[in-house]
């Protein structure tokens, strides 16, 4: 786990019933109101309205909803101290994936460094590390399984693009590879999920 | 096959460019087994949309949101009007503003701006979805046709260019009501007919500065599609493959 700030009740089970979105629309209500009116608080709006969102990417990159949580309350704290650098022009869910993108990576290095594995590359480290079917998967769904199993350089490329709405040149970006590779990654991930639909007693959509 | 195997994802996603997104719809034409290759990978990405979508349903924990709420606030130093609460509308307004995306064919991106198929971007998401709710038996969609008043007020504003709910009674199909739908980054309005076998056929829009000329018809998946322009937007009939009304619904919705 990473050495954050979570408090002990973060995983309990007590939520916040947030309204229930339709499906593939892309946003929820702020679950606050605001009571100030300054940046820091429209940001921290801004971010409670975006944390379905982040943490579907952050699980994408993590695909463990409890990894996923740690990684975006970081996230999320982190764009908090860099409230100066938000850019209202800019769509924030861009902003934040890239941090919370970042934060990823810098941690799969860091674990890679811990056992002995510092030359590895990141990409390399990341399907080493985390969990491919997943002994914290709480996978509400068959269907979610079938995400949270897939390689995380496949799934967070396929959400971008597919769900996101990222072009290939902005995932590329996002992502720090090459076209190329963002073009093979979100044809590997459909062809990995095409093969579970064709296996005998496979998943239906 | 195999040459183009590896291409269909960009095709899907409108990323190729115009030339060889013809290629590959020469090819998937000539053959069979492409074609059904690309309807694996249609059933992949939706299987994914749908699983995806779940996910957004799923409570955020209230430790969460707590710890967002409670961080330390950094000195601001923008002061420039807040947005209204930022939605997923306004997200998508800022990606028409921007120019991503769209129904005549995305761009590759902010730096690049080289135009890339304009094809099926938009429709190969509308041929998902159509499969996706035309099974909807009791659920096939959000508002029903008593609310067509709302329907029309709701989805102009939501897909930004005015939403009609043409009478398509003279070729025997009842509307019954609508959804609002994201393609290839835009929203879409879907609106949804059932004839008297109880088919499905929808009739969808999307917003465009620059809407096709004239009809054209294609196959994607299990549906056919007629598409053309209109008054900002483009618009496609769906339904299933072998029916042979759709040019003459397109034409009466056209004149709506």
């Amino acid at each position: 786990m990473m050495a954050l700030t979570a408090s002990p009740s973060l995983f309990q089970p007590h939520c916040i019933a947030l309204p229930r979105v339709a499906l593939l629309t892309r946003g929820i209500e702020p679950a606050t109101k605001s009571r100030e009116g300054d940046v820091s608080t429209d940001l921290k709006h801004e971010l409670t309205a975006l944390l379905p969102r982040l943490r579907r990417f952050a699980r994408s990159l993590t695909r463990s909803v409890p990894e996923a949580d740690d990684l975006v309350q970081e996230a999320c704290l982190r764009a908090l101290t860099r409230a100066d650098q938000w850019d209202r022009s800019q769509p924030l869910d861009r902003w934040m994936f890239r941090i919370t993108r970042n934060l990823w990576i810098s941690e799969i290095r860091k674990r890679t460094v811990r056992i002995g594995q510092g030359q590895v590359p990141a990409e390399d480290a990341t399907e080493l590390q985390t969990p491919v079917t997943g002994e914290h998967s709480v996978a509400a769904s068959q269907l979610q399984a079938q995400i949270d199993a897939l390689p995380e350089d496949l799934s967070s490329v396929l959400l971008a693009v597919s769900v996101e709405g990222y072009s290939y040149a902005e995932a590329a970006e996002l992502f720090d590879v090459p076209l190329g590779t963002v073009m093979s990654r979100v044809h590997r991930a459909r062809k990995a999920l095409a093969a579970r639909i064709a296996e005998p007693g496979g998943v239906t959509t | 096959m195999t040459q183009y195997e590896e291409k269909l994802s960009a095709f899907l996603d409108g990323e190729l460019p115009e030339e060889e997104a013809r290629e590959i719809e020469a090819a998937l034409a000539a053959d069979p087994a492409l074609q059904a290759e690309l309807e694996a990978l249609m059933a992949a990405d939706a299987m994914a949309q749908e699983a995806f979508a779940e996910m957004l349903d799923e409570p955020v924990p209230a430790a969460l949101a707590a710890v967002v709420r409670d961080a330390p606030e950094a000195a601001p130093a923008n002061v420039s009007a807040p947005p209204a609460g930022r939605s997923w509308l306004a997200a998508a307004a800022v990606v028409l503003a921007l120019g991503i995306g769209g129904a005549g064919g995305y761009m590759t991106g902010l730096s690049q701006g080289t135009p890339v198929a304009s094809a099926p971007g938009w429709l190969v998401d509308i041929a998902d979805y159509h499969r996706v709710y035309a099974a909807q038996e009791r659920h096939l969609v959000e508002v029903g046709a008593d609310e067509a008043d709302h329907i029309r007020t709701w989805l102009t504003a939501s897909v930004g260019a005015d939403v009609p709910t043409p009478d398509l009674s003279a070729h025997g199909l009842t509307f019954e009501g609508a959804r609002l739908l994201v393609a290839a980054g835009k929203p879409v309005a879907q609106l949804m007919y059932r004839d008297g076998d109880r088919r499905v056929v929808a009739l969808c829009l999307i917003q465009t500065d620059s809407p096709r000329d004239g009809f054209a018809s294609q196959t994607i998946g299990a549906f056919d599609m007629v598409s053309w322009g209109g008054d900002g937007a483009n618009f496609v009939i769906v339904g299933d493959t072998g029916r042979d009304d759709l040019q003459d619904i397109a034409e009466t919705a056209a004149e709506a």
